[in-house]
């Protein structure tokens, strides 16, 4: 008992640190979404305001941030799809390869993923233009499928490696051919996994900023970048943008919620095998 | 059902060879195992008559057709692996249907039969459950039910006991051999335990990197070794080996000690190795003189570990002896249970083969 104490304490308040940290510029965030920017940046902070849901209202109904909302969510959940699907498949063959061609595929896409993106931007800009498909959901999405699919592959082979090989010769004996062993046993042992890299693709698809701000002008706009537009035109403008900010936020925190019971299970897959 | 037949086969890793002139011929129904030390080939031999290995030199038949070219799921066999290798997404029922659903068997056909090899395996109150809901014991027996279900020609079986703890695998081996005798479906069942093999086998097919040592029936192989390799493996304790030389009749161990041999061993031979087996020592004042080391008492007989001149040998003695350690004590061998090897070749040699090289 006293062991555990003494090691739960300190683990406790280290994590509560981290949280703080962490959470500080969220609720920095929130409180200044909710008074005028005046009191936000008075100094010494004032601590009594009063509350006004005033830019929330601004942002979601005179501003129209709906329509970045939906063009985030169109790019994303069509980016997320493509990707996780050809990332669950090419995982699940490269990590049934033996072969030194396997490796050799796999070290590529890694490179791939360490280039800056302001390094890709620019190519995809030019290769935009010339398909003439800027400010298109077409070359958004393909953009973030590209800058994705490296991060997918990886996450899901490793969870496809740890797929006991007997299972494979199970299912091959059984009479499964190459698509059903994927689909029937491999795909369904992995679902946790597969959530969990559904969800962290998600994530990098819904806040990709360069590429939607080369990529997109006024009819696919997404809202990283409308957001960063208001807080550019003048300080005033800070409580919309941070107003804004949490419009991002909430959407995220509701898909969450939901999945935490796959999330948990899926990065818990990661570590211990049952 | 079918026979196997296995015929010269041989298998490579790239440059590497790892078996080489394997051949069996397995009757239908009967039950053969593959036995031997970690890494002598016997899961892959086992993986080669399955199909999930190639086989890159000679020809496996099932029945009369040569399978080196038919895909696993046409050869009409089914496996158990160690691991079991269960599809942990599905219940014992799913398990043991999936094969069938494969093959798009109609719905009642496949209820029924997974409903008789439940029966059979005293699986029926588990069939909802997962794999991760059950005992190991329970876990074994849901793959052999998958095995079942398929009404193979052929059941493969790759260590099928060895994540057992030792009292269910007893019980699992009697299981396993009152199914065949059920079934009567020809069986390869690969183990490295030698009393697995004894036990369940109606031949045992005895390798050593990747090479046949001999094949037999198991009472076979216990009573007449064809090498010394066989004559080790086969039983536990394991045979006495003593490394000396033939005189006259008589075997004088390296150390100076004379034992008997059987009758027609005569005339003179350097260079032979003599082994008798713990079970077939018994006291007797009048024998080789050794030093009692340790006495191990394991309920129905005692181990009697002992110094013969310079080598170590083991008694199994019944009739509670009252031997302990630092005695000095006589053993006589039976003498038509004394076998002599070649030491350079390791081949037994018959009384024949003295008087040749005489
Ligand atoms: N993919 C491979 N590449 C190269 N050599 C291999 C490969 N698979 C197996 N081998 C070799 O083939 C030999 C036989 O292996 P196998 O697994 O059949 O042994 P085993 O008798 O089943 O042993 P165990 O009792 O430990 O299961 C071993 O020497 C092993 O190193
Ligand atoms: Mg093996």
């Amino acid at each position: 008992m006293r062991s555990t104490l003494m090691k739960q304490v300190p683990l406790f308040l280290i994590l509560l640190c981290f949280c703080i940290v962490n959470l500080t510029p969220v609720a920095w965030g929130f409180l200044t979404s909710i008074r005028q920017p005046v009191d936000a940046f008075a100094v010494p902070p004032k601590l009594i305001f009063t509350p006004t849901l005033e830019f929330h209202w601004q942002i979601w109904v005179d501003k129209g941030f709906w329509r970045f909302l939906i063009n985030t969510a169109i790019v994303s959940v069509c980016a997320v799809t493509i990707s996780v699907s050809i990332g669950s498949m090419a995982a699940y063959a490269l990590s049934r390869l033996r072969s030194r061609l396997a490796s050799g595929l796999l070290f590529s896409l890694l490179a791939m993923r360490m280039f800056p993106h302001i390094l890709l931007a620019i190519p995809f800009f030019v290769i935009a233009q010339a398909a003439h498909l800027i400010d298109t959901y077409i070359a958004m999405i393909l953009a973030v499928v590209a800058l994705n699919q490296p991060f997918t592959i990886w996450l899901m082979r490793s969870f496809f490696a740890e797929v006991p090989g007997e299972l494979y010769d199970s299912a091959v004996m059984d009479g499964c051919n190459a698509w059903q062993t994927f689909r029937r046993v491999a795909l369904p042992i992995v679902k946790p996994g597969l959530w969990v890299t559904t969800l962290f693709s998600l994530l990098l698809a819904y806040n990709e900023f360069l590429l939607a701000l080369v990529l997109t002008r006024t009819g696919t706009k997404t809202m990283p970048v409308a957001i960063a537009e208001y807080g550019a035109e003048d300080i005033s403008y800070w409580s919309l943008s941070a107003a804004a900010a949490f419009g991002i936020m909430l959407p995220i925190l509701v898909f969450m919620l939901f999945m935490q019971r796959h999330l948990v299970r899926g990065m818990a897959a990661g570590a211990v095998k049952g | 059902m079918a026979s196997v037949a296995i015929r010269n086969v041989g298998k490579r890793y790239g440059p590497v060879t790892v078996m080489r002139g394997i051949g069996v011929d397995i009757a239908d129904g009967e039950f053969v195992v593959l036995v031997g030390p970690s890494g002598c080939g016997k899961s892959t031999l086992l993986r080669m008559i399955a199909g999930l290995e190639e086989i890159t030199e000679g020809e496996v038949s099932i029945g009369e057709t040569v399978v080196n070219d038919i895909a696993p799921k046409d050869r009409n066999i089914a496996m158990v692996f160690q691991n079991y290798a269960l599809y942990p997404h599905m219940t014992v029922e799913e398990n043991m249907a999936f094969a069938l659903t494969l093959q798009r068997t109609e719905r009642a056909e496949i209820e029924k039969r997974v409903r008789r090899a439940a029966e059979i395996l005293g699986l029926a109150p588990l069939l909802k459950r997962y794999p991760k809901q059950l005992s190991g014991g329970q876990r074994q027996r849901v793959a052999m039910g998958r095995a079942i279900v398929r009404d193979p020609q052929v059941f493969l079986f790759d260590e099928p006991l060895s994540n057992l703890d030792a009292k269910l695998r007893v019980q699992m081996r009697m299981e396993i051999k009152e199914l065949h005798q059920r079934l009567k479906t020809t069986t390869v069942y690969v183990t490295h335990d030698q009393i697995e093999a004894m036990t369940m086998a109606d031949r045992i097919v005895v390798m050593r990197d990747g090479a046949v040592e001999q094949i037999g029936a198991p009472l076979d192989l216990y009573n007449h070794p064809d090498n010394l390799f066989v004559a080790g493996f086969i039983g536990s304790p394991g045979m006495n080996f003593m490394a000396g030389r033939i005189e006259n009749g008589r075997f004088l161990t390296k150390g100076g000690e004379t034992l008997p041999l059987p009758d027609g061993y005569g005339g003179t031979r350097t260079d032979v190795i003599y082994g008798i087996r713990p079970e077939h020592l018994t006291l007797d004042v009048g024998g080789a003189p050794a030093l009692v080391s340790v006495v191990e008492p394991t309920g129905p007989e005692v181990q009697v570990f002992a110094r013969l001149g310079v080598e170590q040998i083991v008694a199994v003695l019944r009739d509670a002896p009252s031997v302990s350690p630092g005695d000095k004590v006589g053993f006589s061998p039976q003498i038509d249970r004394v076998h002599i090897f070649d030491a350079a070749s390791g081949r037994r040699l018959v009384a024949a083969d003295l008087d040749r090289a005489a």
